[in-house]
């Protein structure tokens, strides 16, 4: 195996030699070659120079520097771009992540999970953060249909050609779990120690809740409908056209029982709104499958492979419950899980 | 095969004819040969017809270092600069407009601070030569666009500009978007350099623009705008107009609830209530197009990187 660890840095000068060194401590005692990738996100304080210092004495570390501030996601993105390890594992550079964490993660790699989450079991921040944080976790938990408690932990392990098919943008860095479970990828979490911030400040305010809610609905939408975008829209359209309807009944019955004629006329127009919001969205959805029939992007949605993985999953976590040393699942064959790099070739029948 | 060793490229925007542009060419001559260092003039004539061919004979003499390029019909800025950057071999690229904008020191000045290792070096001209309605004009255009790009140029109106080669290849820009290409740059990263210089003369046009030019000219700064902040995330841009038509409709709702409920107006026989409505359902449109733009960039994006890297070790 070989383990490229990514970290990405902004204005991190005070801990970037402090969290090299107990990385390294760490990975003293791996049995496998792997290197450290520091990621400097257009820091404007002595980050870059520190590791290009550190560079010189030790060789498993790697930097790139980007031009500018681009936000961690795509921080995380060049990591995963860059590195050569089949796992890539990815952490804060704050040390509220502890490195010693990055065996367990590995741990279930090796039992033949895609993406390992860390999860902040006792998160050591300020509660409301914590509190808001718990909310968004539930909602993406029950909206995307992957279940984890801790979607905000940076401490990640993923096998690498999962996480690069998923060629991430924007700020998704989130939602990485969910969305490569879009190619089949089995997603589980194991507990992580997490320490107090004792270095600068948290570089995220209160001011993203309605981003994150936004971002929340945009992954959805990519993650269930990418693939067949008519299909959500129409879904969208559904309670439009029943308000539609029910205004239209409406109508029907003002004008039957002669009700003023100032209702009749209101009631249709509503109607008729509502009906007008309904075509919007349809040929909204028509514009999307478009969209997406045109794009390289292969969503050769394979129905039961994605059972198949949920039963795995489901399987080892009864098998856990049941017996603590249970035998790891059989690795997941590559060929079967959806790629993302191919030409769309068709629904697959089932 | 080009000589490598070129180091200053000067890329001339010919757009308007002027009867002392080979002056203003043989200026341009004399301001590099005294730094000593390999260059070349490129002129890129835009829609000019035979004025270049013309001029060309009054510019013999320095031919190794003049190339001439002329567009049969107008075509944008954004097209001559590619075509003059592909013909190009300078490691610094100059770009310059029809006529002398700012003086010879001031141009000196701009090359001796390429020194300091910026990758765009703008002008910002002092002392306008020009009518101070021109002036107004254009402050209040670089006004806007600071705010509304949150960039920090003051006087983006100024054709010329000096670019490291790596900028122009990278940055893509389109149409007569030039004027906004150091905010593109800087967006991707580069670093960018303002200084004052002295204004030399004023050709363009003085006075009004006509209506279009204006009207372009916003669509530009809306278009920088959008692109600048929302192509990898346009729900957010969506559900914002979204959101705001739906408060809207709320609000209007809730005020026709209180008259009927509280007050005991009727409602059924008022338009008022259609506002409502028809605003919550454009509310509902907004949003949905965010949606679209989510599905498009996911899937049409995958080929494009959004960051650049500066340095890898």
């Amino acid at each position: 195996m070989y383990l490229s660890i990514v970290v990405p840095l902004y204005n991190e000068e005070d801990t970037v030699k402090k969290l090299l060194s107990g990385l390294l401590e760490v990975a003293g005692k791996f049995d496998f070659s792997y290197e450290i990738i520091f990621v400097d996100d257009g820091s404007t304080d002595k980050t870059w120079k520190i590791i290009e210092r550190l560079k010189k004495t030790t060789s498993h570390l790697r930097g790139i520097k980007l031009r500018r501030n681009y936000g961690q996601t795509n921080a995380m993105v060049t990591g995963f771009d860059y590195a050569n390890g089949e796992v890539i594992v990815t952490m804060d550079g704050d040390l509220q992540n502890d490195p010693f964490a990055i065996p367990i993660l590995l741990d279930k790699i090796n039992q033949g999970y895609d993406i390992v989450s860390g999860w902040r079991k006792n998160r050591k921040d300020h509660f409301f953060r914590v509190f808001l944080s718990r909310i968004a976790n539930a909602i993406i938990s029950l909206t995307t249909g992957v279940r984890l408690h801790d979607y905000g932990c940076s401490l990640k392990a993923y096998r690498a050609e999962c996480i690069r098919s998923v060629k991430a943008y924007g700020e998704m860095h989130r939602f990485f779990p969910a969305l490569a479970s879009m190619t089949g990828a089995r997603v589980t979490e194991v507990p992580v120690t997490h320490h107090p911030r004792t270095y600068g400040v948290s570089k995220y305010g209160y001011g993203r809740v309605l981003k994150v809610l936004n971002d929340i609905l945009a992954m959805n939408l990519i993650i269930r409908f990418s693939s067949n975008p008519f299909k959500g829209f129409v879904l969208c359209a559904l309670p439009f056209l029943l308000l539609a309807l029910f205004f239209g009944f409406l109508a029907a019955l003002a004008v039957v029982y002669q009700w003023t004629a100032g209702k009749a006329l209101f009631f249709m127009i509503s109607s008729a709104l509502n009906g007008m919001a309904v075509v919007h969205l349809v040929v909204l959805g028509v514009l999307g499958e478009l969209v997406v029939s045109t794009s390289d992007l292969v969503h050769t949605q394979l129905p039961e492979i994605t059972k198949k993985t949920i039963s795995v999953n489901e399987e080892k976590e009864k098998n856990q419950k049941t017996e603590q040393d249970s035998p790891a699942p059989s690795p997941h064959p590559r060929s079967q899980k959806m790629v993302f790099t191919t030409k769309r070739v068709g629904k697959v029948k089932t | 095969m080009k000589p490598k060793n070129t180091k200053y490229s000067i890329i001339v925007l010919l757009e308007e004819t002027h009867e002392d542009f080979p002056q203003f060419i043989r200026n341009l001559h004399d301001v590099f040969s005294t730094r000593r260092v390999p260059f070349e003039i490129l002129i890129m004539a835009n829609g000019t017809g035979g004025f270049l061919k013309h001029q060309l004979t009054e510019l013999q003499g320095f031919n190794h270092r003049l190339k001439a390029f002329e567009f049969d019909r107008k075509t944008t800025q954004a097209v001559c600069l590619k075509a003059g950057l592909k013909e190009s071999s300078g490691e610094i690229i100059v770009v310059c407009g029809s006529y002398q904008q700012i003086t010879n020191d001031s141009l000196t000045l701009l090359l001796e601070s390429y020194n300091e290792k910026p990758d765009i070096i703008s002008p910002w001209r002092q002392h306008r030569v020009d009518p101070w309605f021109n002036r107004f004009q254009s402050e209040v255009f670089n006004i806007l666009v600071r705010k509304i790009t949150k960039s920090d140029f003051h006087d983006l109106s100024c054709t010329v500009k000096v670019f490291r080669r790596e900028v122009l290849e990278e940055t893509e820009i389109y149409g007569n978007m030039y004027r906004f290409l150091p905010i593109v740059a800087a967006r991707k990263g580069f670093k960018t350099k303002e200084i004052k210089c002295s204004h030399y003369q004023e050709r363009g046009k003085t006075g009004f623009y006509s209506l279009s030019e204006y009207i372009t000219r916003l669509i530009d700064i809306f278009t920088l705008y959008f692109n600048t902040r929302f192509t990898r995330k346009p729900l957010r841009f969506f559900s914002g107009i979204g959101l705001g038509f739906l408060l809207v409709g709320l609000f209007v709702m809730s005020y026709i609830f209180v008259q009927r409920f509280l007050m005991g107006h009727p409602v059924g026989n008022r338009p008022i209530l259609f506002l409502a409505i028809f605003f919550m359902a454009l509310g509902v449109q907004a949003a949905s197009i965010g949606l679209l733009g989510e599905i498009i960039v996911f899937t049409h994006g995958r080929q494009k990187k959004e960051y650049t890297i500066e340095r890898e070790i």
